[in-house]
């Protein structure tokens, strides 16, 4: 009896350090010479950044937006002129010298079925093809406002959100449509961002949610923020996470939601909702979001953070411009890493992403992301 | 203990040792003490917070917020957002011959033209007497104004003219959806607006810091009216009768919420046109309704001439309004009819401390009219904006920094209190129509009640 007592005691002395030595082990920050290798992540990891400032050639310190065409070459709208940047890394500035209707480039898209690059301006909107510029303003064409936020191309037709409602340029006859809290679900025609969908545009409305568009059957419907205030959120989940939108993007049936509240996500049967103080989000001032095959690239004020909705990366600067990266998986210790190199600026605007690579605008200057080596999916139904 | 069972449970507490994900800490305040402003109710701690760093809601009373008996996932608005971009370190613009400041005032030809024109007048003295008190070679400070069309987004394209004249600042405007879209603008190009006269609850809702609002909003001004007319007056069945319009629409929102928290829905809503002669239909409406008070939201002239038809028609009920109801239109309309109503407003306009005495002197000389509270408030706003740049110098980033990180300031409309949206919440007053004049008195203490058992979530 004495014996197993004493067995029993002993048997518990040793298994309380092993528990407590197992729960310092998980407090530990991870060994930063043992990273997890990026493989084991659901979306590609950033290995440096490579920035491109004033000193480099950009006009501007302020970048908006980014945009890789399909034929390489990159755009970038500025403060100060729209730049295209040659394969070759050679710039050429198009501004109001040039036909540019205003010189703040706001937003970008590519034609796919011509290759003419459209731009949205503080005071216009711009087709740029052949390197000839075409300006369209609100007092020559159908755009509905000269502020244009967004841009979007769903077949034949562009779309644009302004800040007086959506337009729609039909791009085989010319003619517009526009869309406000006339003939719209819209009470309120602050547009700011255009999602072209498969079957769908989504504008996002500054004060009414996102407006989902139909043009087959020329309905409208409205997710609107649940609880009706601004002030909280009364229940995570529920829908979008604010009435004000400050972006929208879609990609193979995922919509987001960029607020200066948080972020929000939509895959068709469930909303997600975020906010930085509960959830790895960087900053729940976001500026923009890109999504690109389930993922949501979300350009934040605090930098960077990439998320399946699971799973985030986030990618901020330090006090000192060192890169900080933060891995957070589910269920597990956040893995933080200090990078070789940092984003130029945590203030991002604009983000354009693709298999091969990223590209951010920020407050002070634009980005190259590289990604570490990582397995490119050769499907979309292996991407998911 | 089992020894399996003690190992089990050994294993399974590490894990749980730490939160899957790491919480953050909280945003860096920024220059801010530990407890809210003077003047303004102190919070009693939140069930499952410690941050709440500004008033919520307004500064109205916990009773009177939404869902106040449940905790909300997330609260917004009781801490400040920073502006975390660059541009503080940006080297002054060359070849500066002045220090710009835009003014957006609503078209001089729409019903918002007057007061405009009395805020022009006011924030044109601002300026006269800074420019009078610069020394030599000093820049001067010089006024960009423009005026907003009545058409949606006018003021968008206003806003990008300011940016491309480089101004330092923005002041304006009345209108909400015009102060909002010129807000959404000046978030992209980074230019600091004071709004001096746009009493719209949801201009600053959006949390965009590069605002601030230095008059009290109709929020605040709602609160004190659903107080006084449905505690004080113990009125019950109240009326609303509003114009069809964005700003009657947003107007009443509030007003609306906090009756039907008090226990007293609104009995009608009713609406009208601007400018509308025949109101029998809803007159009828209101008749049969059998209130006891009216809250009208619309022009002071509208309202004036239905005050005079409802007390024709034999409505007794007891008359509200918002701060507008003060201007002469009103009464002129109303005519007896406005004896006994009752608004809310700003400041005593009758008050005899001596910056406002100094400062009625001033624009009288100079204007040969006593100021209103639209002048006032756009001088207030005019030398707020002149100090926040004779501080931060040519740098807009560093003028948001001056403005947003304001607690307090004392302008001629008395001690202004700001809150974690950037609103002035300073208490305002409550005006009574008697005898041919409006009678001011402090607004009724507000009652806090005792806090709600909080549901958590």
């Amino acid at each position: 009896m004495k014996t197993k007592l004493l067995s029993e005691k002993w048997w518990m002395t040793l298994l309380t350090a092993a528990g407590l030595l197992s729960a310092v082990n998980v407090f530990a920050d991870p060994p930063a010479a043992n990273p997890s290798p990026a493989s084991a992540l659901p979306f590609p990891l950033i290995e440096r950044f490579e920035n491109y400032t004033e000193k480099d050639g950009l006009p501007a310190h302020k970048a908006h937006a980014v945009l890789k065409a399909s034929d390489g070459r990159l755009w970038v709208g500025t403060y100060n002129g729209l730049l295209v940047r040659a394969q070759d890394g050679t710039y050429h500035r198009y501004g109001p010298e040039d036909g540019l209707s205003h010189k703040m480039v706001m937003c970008l898209v590519e034609d796919p079925q011509t290759g003419d690059i459209w731009a949205g301006t503080m005071r216009g909107l711009n087709r740029v093809s052949g390197g000839r510029i075409t300006a369209y303003y609100q007092t020559d064409s159908g755009l509905p406002n000269n502020v244009v936020y967004g841009v979007g191309i769903r077949e034949d037709v562009l779309w644009v959100a302004t800040a007086a409602g959506a337009g729609a340029l039909n791009l085989k006859t010319g003619s517009w449509k526009i869309y406000d809290h006339n003939n719209s679900i819209m009470h309120e025609p602050w547009c700011y961002s255009i999602a072209c969908a498969k079957d769908v545009v989504y504008i996002g409305v500054w004060g009414g949610g996102i407006v989902e568009h139909d043009p087959k059957l020329g309905t409208f419907k409205e997710y609107r923020d649940p609880d009706g205030d601004f002030q909280y959120i009364l229940v995570p989940d529920s829908g979008p996470i604010n009435d004000i939108t400050s972006w929208v993007a879609w990609d193979d049936g995922v919509l987001w939601q960029a607020t200066y509240f948080g972020l929000a996500r939509y895959d068709g049967a469930r909303w997600r909702t975020w906010v930085a103080a509960k959830s790895p989000l960087a900053s729940d001032f976001v500026n923009f979001v890109w999504s690109h095959r389930h993922v949501g690239w979300v350009g934040t004020d605090r930098g960077v953070s990439v998320t399946d909705g699971s799973t985030w990366v986030n990618y901020l600067v330090g006090e000192h411009g060192e890169g900080l990266m933060e891995i957070h998986r589910p269920n597990q210790p956040v893995e933080k890493r200090t990078m070789t190199t940092a984003l130029p600026n945590s203030f991002v605007l604009g983000i354009y992403v693709d298999d091969d690579d990223v590209w951010f605008a920020t407050s002070n200057g634009l980005s190259h992301g590289v990604f570490a080596p990582h397995s490119k999916p050769a499907t979309v139904a292996e991407a998911r | 203990m089992k020894p399996v069972l003690f190992v089990l449970l050994s294993l399974l507490a590490a894990p749980l040792g730490r939160a899957a994900y790491e919480e953050k800490d909280p945003p860096k305040q920024l220059n801010l003490e530990d407890k809210p402003p003077a003047g303004v109710r102190q919070l009693p701690p939140r069930a499952g917070t410690n941050e709440d760093r500004y008033p919520y809601y307004g500064n109205v009373p916990e009773g009177m917020v939404p869902f106040h008996t449940i905790e909300p996932y997330y609260r917004y608005w009781t801490t400040r957002l920073p502006f975390r971009g660059p541009g503080r370190d940006y080297p002054d613009p060359p070849d500066l011959k002045s220090l710009k400041v835009g003014l957006l005032s609503p078209p001089s030809y729409g019903p918002e033209g007057a007061r405009g024109a009395r805020t022009k007048k006011g924030v044109e003295l601002a300026f006269a007497e800074a420019n009078a008190a610069r020394k030599p070679g000093e820049l001067p400070f010089e006024i960009v104004a423009r005026e907003d069309s009545p058409q949606w987004g006018s003021a968008a394209n206003i806003a990008v003219d300011f940016a491309d004249n480089e101004v330092l600042g923005i002041l304006g405007t009345i209108d909400g959806d015009a102060t909002h879209v010129a807000l959404r603008v000046t978030l992209k190009t980074e230019t600091y607006i004071i709004n001096t006269s746009d009493p719209d609850p949801t201009l600053t809702e959006t949390q965009i810091p590069w605002l601030t609002r230095i008059l009290p909003d109709q929020r605040q001004e709602s609160f004190l009216l659903a107080e006084v007319a449905v505690r004080e007056r113990g009125c019950k069945r109240i009326a609303i009768f509003r114009e069809s319009s964005r700003p009657g629409r947003v107007g009443v929102m509030h007003f609306v919420n906090f009756i039907r928290r008090l226990g007293c829905p609104p009995v009608q809503h009713l609406l009208f046109k601007p400018g509308d002669t025949d109101i029998r239909m809803q007159i009828q409406a209101i008749k049969a309704a059998d209130v006891d008070a009216v809250f009208f939201c619309g022009q002071p002239e509208d309202i004036g001439r239905f005050a005079a038809q409802f007390r024709q028609a034999g409505i007794k009920a007891q008359f509200f309004g918002f701060d507008r109801l003060e201007e002469d239109s009103f009464r002129q309309g109303a005519g007896s009819a406005a004896e006994g109503t009752t608004i809310a407003y700003y400041y005593d306009p009758n008050r005899t401390d001596k910056p406002w005495l100094d400062f009625a002197a001033r624009y009288e000389k100079r204007y040969g009219e006593k100021p209103d509270s639209y002048a006032a408030y756009g001088y207030d706003g005019a030398r707020l904006m002149i100090q926040a740049i004779e501080h931060a110098g040519p740098n807009r980033w560093r003028v948001r920094d001056y403005l947003a990180n304001l607690d307090s300031y004392d302008g001629v409309t008395g001690h202004m209190v700001f809150d974690g949206r950037w609103d002035n919440i300073a208490p305002m007053v409550m005006g009574e129509f008697h005898q041919g004049a409006w009678h001011f008195r402090p607004a009724p203490p507000m009652r806090q009640e005792e806090r709600p058992t909080i549901t958590q979530r």
